[in-house]
């Protein structure tokens, strides 16, 4: 499997390097957003703070989401959809290995280039501009790690599960959509959730977006304080990833069944 | 495949009328093959308009967000923002139903002015609605703000959403013409939407770098900041002409550049 696994990675990283140009494209689309919703905040906080956010934590706040956004993003529901539309699931449904092997090779290998460019930017700017720095916290790094590696995985689930609708509707990808202008909200894109109303912020924790974004990054910038605050956080990330999971494969059990019997 | 069909089959129908000579009269031609085309599939229409609807509704939320916690943003007011919001909307339908049909038809070989062919041949007319939904949210904001423009704020409203036009062409053509250098032009309109995201809100909020950027290199603070300044009546009229002269200079910009992109790819394709 491992081996499998190298072979996958392997290639769809010299996939990608035909196209680095368009890997740059994507990488700036996924930089602007913040950046547009720091200088805002930048300009709202003044010399003051909102909310107990300061400049600096405004601009610490942005930079954890372009990093961790770029770690946990899935673009499968896109590609799923082509698939099944364009009969491209065919041959893969073919090979001797699940097609989400393949999809889970493409995201390693997107994501190792991506955020370590986002990474080695954030590493210069913070030579030049202390408001981003991060206080020394192996330990605390080392769980962000396992909270990234769990909103990774759920965030590819919930793409998986949703480009799958395509067997069902055409418009997979504008539902794909409608979740994304949700999570703008609720998964923190625009604002910590310590600034929304407390009732939406409180939906975003009862849901699953605070477990795909947010919470990892307010790990990461050390505003979740607390042994207890942190369990909370990372069981809610594994009960949804559970549920996702468990999505997928009624999905894609279902979804296969009835392609199937449309091929005849 | 499918837009090589289309292509062939608008060719076979221009083909059966009389070959129009102006391009203009050929580009009507095909848009009138295009709304033909399109009213077959009304249901476009219905989900074209909610995703509008939706778009705007997450923005005017963003706002609620931003001013859930100040009062005014680069000095402007909620509803002085709201109104620039429907001017980026009326834009952004600019944008989808005329210059992004055309992406990937890069038809170099027909014998009219390949820019111009390449920018205007398509239309998406479902994405119409968003230029009246755009100039509809701008004259409730209006309402809202108690404000009724002048006949002259009117006017240089008309002048400098003119120009704002030119300059969100200029900007297309530039990336555009960087298609003949990278791969792929699918790509590169996402990197519009990623720099025309800038322009939702007015300059004066950003901070000086962001600032200097959206007014002098990428000029987007004169697409919606200035028109929208028209109309709430805070446009001095100075910067009116000025915005009239970066449309000039950055429609020529592109130009050159379209030109000598042009030059390149006949070149290296012998």
């Amino acid at each position: 499997m491992i081996r499998r696994y190298a072979a996958l990675i392997r290639n769809a990283w010299l996939v990608d390097l035909q196209y680095r140009a368009s890997i740059v494209l994507w990488l700036l689309w996924g930089v602007t957003e913040p950046a547009i919703a720091l200088g805002i905040w930048w300009a709202i906080a003044g010399d003051g703070s909102v909310a107990g956010y300061a400049r600096a934590d405004f601009a610490r706040y942005f930079f954890a989401v372009m990093l961790i956004n770029q770690l946990t993003i899935a673009w499968d529901s896109w590609y799923l959809d082509r698939w099944i539309r364009d009969g491209e699931l065919n041959f893969r449904l073919a090979r001797p290995l699940h097609p989400a092997h393949e999809a889970v090779a493409e995201n390693l290998a997107y994501k190792a280039r991506t955020a370590s460019v986002i990474l080695v930017v954030w590493l210069v700017v913070a030579v030049a501009w202390p408001a981003v720095r991060l206080p020394f916290a192996p330990g605390r790094w080392a769980i962000t790690a396992v909270a990234v590696v769990l909103a990774a995985a759920m965030r590819f689930f919930i793409s998986f599960t949703t480009g799958l609708l395509a067997f069902w509707t055409t418009r997979a990808t504008a539902i794909m959509e409608l979740h994304a202008g949700m999570s703008l909200f609720l998964a923190g894109r625009i604002a910590p959730l310590a600034l929304l109303p407390p009732a939406v912020a409180g939906i975003a924790g009862v849901l699953w977006f605070r477990s795909m974004l947010a919470f990892p990054v307010d790990l990461l910038t050390g505003t979740v304080q607390g042994t207890d605050a942190l369990l909370r956080g990372l069981g809610g990330q594994i009960v949804w990833l559970g549920v996702w999971i468990l999505a997928y494969r009624v999905a894609w059990s279902r979804g296969i069944r009835k392609y199937g019997a449309v091929g005849g | 495949m499918e837009q090589w069909a289309d292509e062939t089959n608008a060719a076979n129908l221009v083909m059966m009328f009389r070959v129009p000579t102006s391009a203009f009269r050929l580009l009507s031609a095909f848009w009138r093959l295009n709304v033909a085309e399109e009213l077959q599939y009304r249901a476009n229409f219905i989900a074209s308009a909610l995703g509008t609807v939706f778009n705007m509704a997450t923005a005017l939320l963003t706002l609620s967000l931003f001013f859930h916690h100040t009062t005014t943003l680069g000095g402007w007011d909620y509803w002085e923002i709201v109104v620039l919001l429907g001017v980026f909307n009326a834009l952004t339908g600019v944008i989808e139903a005329v210059l992004r049909p055309g992406i990937g038809q890069l038809v170099l070989v027909k014998p009219v002015d390949a820019q111009g062919f390449v920018s205007f041949r398509q239309l998406d007319i479902w994405r119409l609605t968003d230029i009246v939904l755009g100039l509809g949210l701008a004259g409730y904001a209006l309402f809202r703000l108690g404000h009724t423009p002048s006949l002259a704020q009117l006017i240089a409203f008309g002048l400098t959403l003119a120009a704002a036009a030119v300059v969100v062409y200029a900007i297309w053509v530039v990336l555009m013409s960087l298609a003949f250098w990278f791969v792929s032009v699918e790509n590169i309109a996402v990197l519009f939407d990623a720099v025309y995201e800038g322009a939702r809100y007015p300059v004066s909020a950003y901070p000086g770098a962001l600032r200097f950027l959206f007014v002098y290199l990428i000029p987007i603070a004169w697409t919606t900041t200035i028109p929208a300044s028209a109309l709430t009546g805070r446009l001095r009229p100075e910067i009116g002409l000025a915005a009239a002269a970066v449309a000039g200079v950055a429609f020529g910009l592109a130009r050159a550049l379209w030109r000598t992109a042009l030059r390149r790819y006949a070149g290296a394709s012998g």
